[in-house]
């Protein structure tokens, strides 16, 4: 276009010097008669319709030069958007990865998983046994596909180059049922679910890739696991990943006959979960009530069938998804509330500041509209400029949001159910652009409102006049600060009651002394120790090689330690003990102990003794129980001397059980756990298990007791590994992960929104007192004094506070009801939470607006009057 | 520069498309054809005409092509495109009902009343 241009005019000019004009003259007439070359230029484009592209960069250009000329307000407006925006991508990330998107499985919402539970017994989840399965398989019409599988870990590799790996034991359909397989090879078969012919493993990509060289031929090669020699028969796909199982190895789930009869249809011990798939069209309720009629029809010729119906049994049928993030969600879905809250008060608090901006350029904009800039161009120039902030912020709210997610991630994020899944990706970061973008144009709506309402005549007027602001625009600027105020409350509030049932649940005591402990977990392989007594042999050789390592004063042996994360629950029968009316039979917490267990995990003794490992050595058949176990049955008198037998039949003579002791009551679940279930403890020959834990106590660091666990173990079983060594302070602090991260995000968002209510106040406040500098200065002439002035715009503070402090009340009063879920003894309404909350917000807006009220104070009349 | 007529408005559309239906021309050359058709009559105004020509290209009714000028410089010429042609046709007939219509009217006499 230029070039066509120019030669128009070069051309005239020409003509005009063959006229006899000299080229210097020639050339100004023409461009002269031409006219401006940019508004010809601008009326080409226009006419070839690329007017509104020219209009927005035009905008672009004008926005960011008003941007860059007041960088205060821009700096706060992209910090605000960047805490708020990143916030919201950091928990929208979580939320999204555990809540919203579906397990990566074609179909997944048709997964369901079933279990066992006996409310009236105390066992809410019991998993399902063996006989469940194969008596459910093929006979409940609304599934498509049912199996079962059981987490584990086995020792896998050579001798001397073992590891430990995380395995998962699945019946033969377990892949169909998910509807995914392996890429490589092919599935277990029915005829592989015996011990005798169970030899078969499939492998995931990770472990194919990383040991075996990803070879293509890998199917039929052999692979050592517990000592037995397994054949690969498949490698899963690069993205399969079953819930948050970290599994190497997928191998059959084997039973024995024995383990399939109707006398173990209540075995499960939740260490076996079943899942199905559900034909299509199959609805949950079908499939729940099949479940039913068939466990109905089973108990008509089930001995125990009168006691599981005391216990209250029933198999329920819940999703697969909604069912691991169960315990999470309310947690997920309150800080999500805090977040959304947070991005709340930054919105209202963006929009003030837009709105006392667009105030300060009122008379600007009225001139030109009076000059006849066009509505339409008013309101794309606010538009573009809030969208070009927003854009802006979200940019820097997504670096903020990557930072937010290693953040969670250090806090534990991957230990949720399904956490491994939070990523950053492209499709957050979309999210987050298109969100920015539609805050944008919120935040524009209102100020484009105020600049078009804005009447150009009025508008010059007041000003020319020194009087005050519009009386909606005040309005609206004051309930931006209260509602903020009010916002930031309730999530002060939240925080608080977040913090302080926190802090409850970190004064309980466990129940044993967990300092200088740690505990580590081994695996026996089934091979070499055979029978509980081989089982024994060890842990006694581990105790005795442990004993004689420098630092170490006790160590024993459980089939299961507090916190381990395990329940273990199974019943006892008390001997004597007749059920009263409406009582049913109880489950409680059953462990096998060998060694200095006790004195190792710092438990206290109550009356009689603990248990040793002279107990399982000579056979005794005694135990100890605990606090609550004994109060329960033997309320009024010493539990000493009485007799139990295990699981929920009495047995003969021989099998009784003599208690010899009582001990503390100890926290199996967790801290918070508050059931007082009660516990037995056997010797460890009676209840042997091939996964033990082992408890070191000692006077050296815990890094010290753990090396020396490790040395001992090699000692004895090069082949041995040592898992999961941990203090049992770190078990405690790790078991809490779930209230502390939750209660430290509520903390940073408080902070946030703390400081953005101060921005908020702040703002509004300097905003008044420069708008009614003409009129502080009459009064001030006019005698008034500077104290008067300060309480003035002090109390149009206070105004403001306390209003927005109502409102808040009465949001935390409704948050504090619907936060009883997730708190642990705390009342939803606590009023020294809800003072103290009151006094930081206070104390930050109160400071906030200090400095404001002070040069209001300050004001000189002449100065005041002579500006203008 | 002799006596000029005032441009009616609307009309300068359509005198581009003459001057272009009888030569491809440049944008200067549009101005210097006008004016010789007219007899020195009709001026455009310069600003005037470079968006009428954009504005024509836009509607499909004439096209643009680069090419060599009388004094071998490049230029961009236009030539009329089936559509203009037809645009021209239209307009022209217009033109002239209006203009016998008008013609009409100003010679009435008080008798034809």
């Amino acid at each position: 276009m230029n070039e066509e241009l120019r030669f128009h005019i070069e051309q005239y000019a020409e003509d005009l010097m063959r006229s006899g004009l000299p080229r210097e003259e020639a050339l100004r007439r023409a461009r002269l008669e031409f006219g401006g070359l940019n508004t010809v230029k601008g009326d080409c484009r226009q006419a070839r319709g690329l007017y509104l592209f020219d209009e927005l960069v035009r905008e672009l250009r004008y926005a960011s030069r008003l941007l860059r000329k007041t960088p205060g307000f821009t700096v706060t407006a992209l910090l605000t958007l960047a805490l708020c925006l990143g916030a919201n991508l950091t928990i929208f990330a979580v939320i999204d990865a555990i809540l919203i998107r579906p397990l990566s499985f074609p179909s997944a919402g048709r997964l369901v998983t079933m279990y066992n539970t006996y409310p009236k017994a105390g066992v809410d989840r019991d998993g399902s046994s063996v006989t469940n399965y194969y008596e459910r398989r093929g006979r409940i019409p609304a599934f498509s596909s049912l199996s079962i599988y059981r987490f584990g870990a086995s020792i896998v590799g050579e001798p001397g180059s073992t590891e430990r790996e995380q395995i998962t034991q699945a019946s033969p359909e377990f892949f169909t049922t998910l509807g995914a397989g392996p890429a490589l090879g092919s599935v277990f078969t029915d005829a592989e679910t015996t011990y005798q012919t169970d030899d078969v493993a499939i492998l995931s990509n990770a472990y194919w890739k990383e040991h075996l060289n990803a070879d293509p031929h890998v199917i039929g090669r052999k692979i050592r696991t517990d000592g037995h020699f397994k054949t690969i028969i498949g490698v899963l796909p690069p993205g399969f990943r079953f819930l948050s199982s970290e599994s190497q190895l997928y191998l059959p789930l084997s039973s024995r006959p024995e383990d399939r009869v109707p006398a173990e249809r209540h075995s499960g011990g939740n260490v076996i979960q079943m899942i199905g798939r559900l034909k299509p069209g199959a609805t949950l309720a079908q499939a729940q009530s099949q479940i039913d009629a068939q466990n109905a029809a089973l108990e008509r010729d089930d001995p125990q069938a009168k006691m599981m119906a005391d216990a209250g049994f029933r198999t329920l049928v819940v999703p697969l998804h909604a069912d691991q993030v169960a315990a999470i969600r309310p947690t997920l879905l309150l800080l999500e509330a805090g977040v959304l809250a947070l991005l709340l008060i930054g919105a209202v608090n963006l929009m003030n500041l837009l709105l006392i901006r667009a105030s300060g350029r009122s008379k600007e904009i009225a001139v030109r509209q009076a000059l006849g800039a066009s509505r339409r161009h008013v309101v794309t120039e606010v538009v573009v400029e809030t969208t070009l902030l927003a854009l802006a912020g979200g940019l820097l709210g997504i670096a903020a949001g990557i930072g937010g997610i290693r953040l969670v991630a250090a806090l534990g994020a991957d230990r949720l159910p399904l956490g491994a899944h939070i990523q950053p990706d492209a499709g957050l970061a979309i999210v987050a652009l298109i969100s920015a973008i539609v805050l944008g144009v919120v935040l524009a709506a209102p100020i484009a409102w105020f600049n078009v309402r804005l009447q150009p005549s009025r508008a010059l007027q007041s000003e020319a006049r020194g009087g005050t602001a519009g009386h909606a625009a005040q309005a609206l600027r004051h309930g931006f600060v209260v509602a903020q105020i009010a916002l930031a409350f309730v999530l002060l509030a939240g925080t608080g009651l977040l913090g302080l049932s926190l802090k409850r649940a970190m004064a309980v005591s466990p129940g044993f002394e967990s300092d200088h402990v740690i505990a580590g977990q081994i695996s026996l392989v089934g091979s070499k120790y055979p029978s509980p007594e081989s089982g024994l042999a060890f842990t006694e050789r581990l105790t005795n090689e442990l004993s004689h390592q420098p630092g170490v004063a006790f160590a024993g042996v459980s089939n299961n330690i507090p916190l381990s994360g395990a329940n273990g629950k199974s019943a006892a029968t008390v001997v004597g003990h007749v059920l009263r009316a409406g009582e049913s039979p109880r489950a409680n917490y059953s462990y096998g102990v060998a060694g200095d267990y006790f004195r190792a995990m710092g438990f206290s003794l109550i009356e009689g003794r603990f248990l040793t490992g002279a107990d399982s050595r000579r056979g005794l058949r005694v135990c100890v129980v605990d606090e609550d176990f004994a109060r329960y049955y033997w309320p009024n008198t010493s539990a000493l001397g009485h007799r139990l037998f295990q699981g929920s039949e009495a047995g003969p003579d021989a099998e009784v059980f003599t208690v010899v002791g009582v001990v503390g009551s100890v926290k199996q679940a967790g801290l918070t756990e508050d059931t007082a279930q009660g516990a037995v403890y056997y010797p460890y020959v009676y209840r042997a298990d091939n996964n033990i834990f082992v408890a070191v106590r000692g006077s050296v660091p815990p890094d010290s007791l753990g090396s020396a666990l490790r040395r001992s173990a090699r000692q004895i079983g090069p082949e041995l590994a040592v898992n999961d060594i941990q203090s049992m302070d770190e078990r405690i602090a790790e078991s809490l992960v779930a209230r502390r991260s939750p209660a430290l995000l509520g903390g940073i968002f408080s902070g946030i929104a703390l400081l953005l209510i101060a921005i908020g106040t702040y703002g509004v406040l300097s905003y008044a007192v420069a708008q009614r500098r003409r009129e502080i200065g009459v009064r001030v002439a006019l005698g008034a004094r500077p104290e008067q002035i300060r309480a003035q715009f002090l109390s149009l503070a206070l105004r403001l506070l306390a209003a927005g402090m109502i409102v808040g009340l009465a949001g935390a009063w409704v948050t504090g009801k619907a936060m009883q879920a997730v708190l642990f003894h705390v009342p939803a309404h606590s009023p020294a939470i809800l003072a103290g909350a009151a006094g930081v917000i206070a104390a930050f807006s109160l400071v906030a607006c200090l400095q404001p009220s002070r040069r209001a104070a300050r004001i000189s009349p002449m100065r005041a009057l002579a500006d203008q | 520069m002799g006596k000029t007529a005032e441009l009616l408005p609307g009309t300068l559309d359509m005198l581009i498309l003459k001057a272009v239906s009888l030569k491809p021309l440049h944008g200067y050359g549009v101005l210097l054809r006008i004016r010789q058709i007219s007899g020195d009559a009709l001026e455009i105004p310069q600003g005037s005409l470079y968006p009428a020509l954009y504005r024509l290209e836009h509607r499909g009714l004439i096209a643009a092509d680069w090419g060599q000028s009388e004094n071998n410089r490049r230029a961009k010429y236009y030539t009329l495109t089936a559509a203009g042609r037809r645009h021209l046709r239209e307009e022209a007939a217009g033109w002239d009902r209006l203009v016998s219509a008008i013609a009409a009217a100003m010679n009435a006499t008080s008798e034809e009343v």
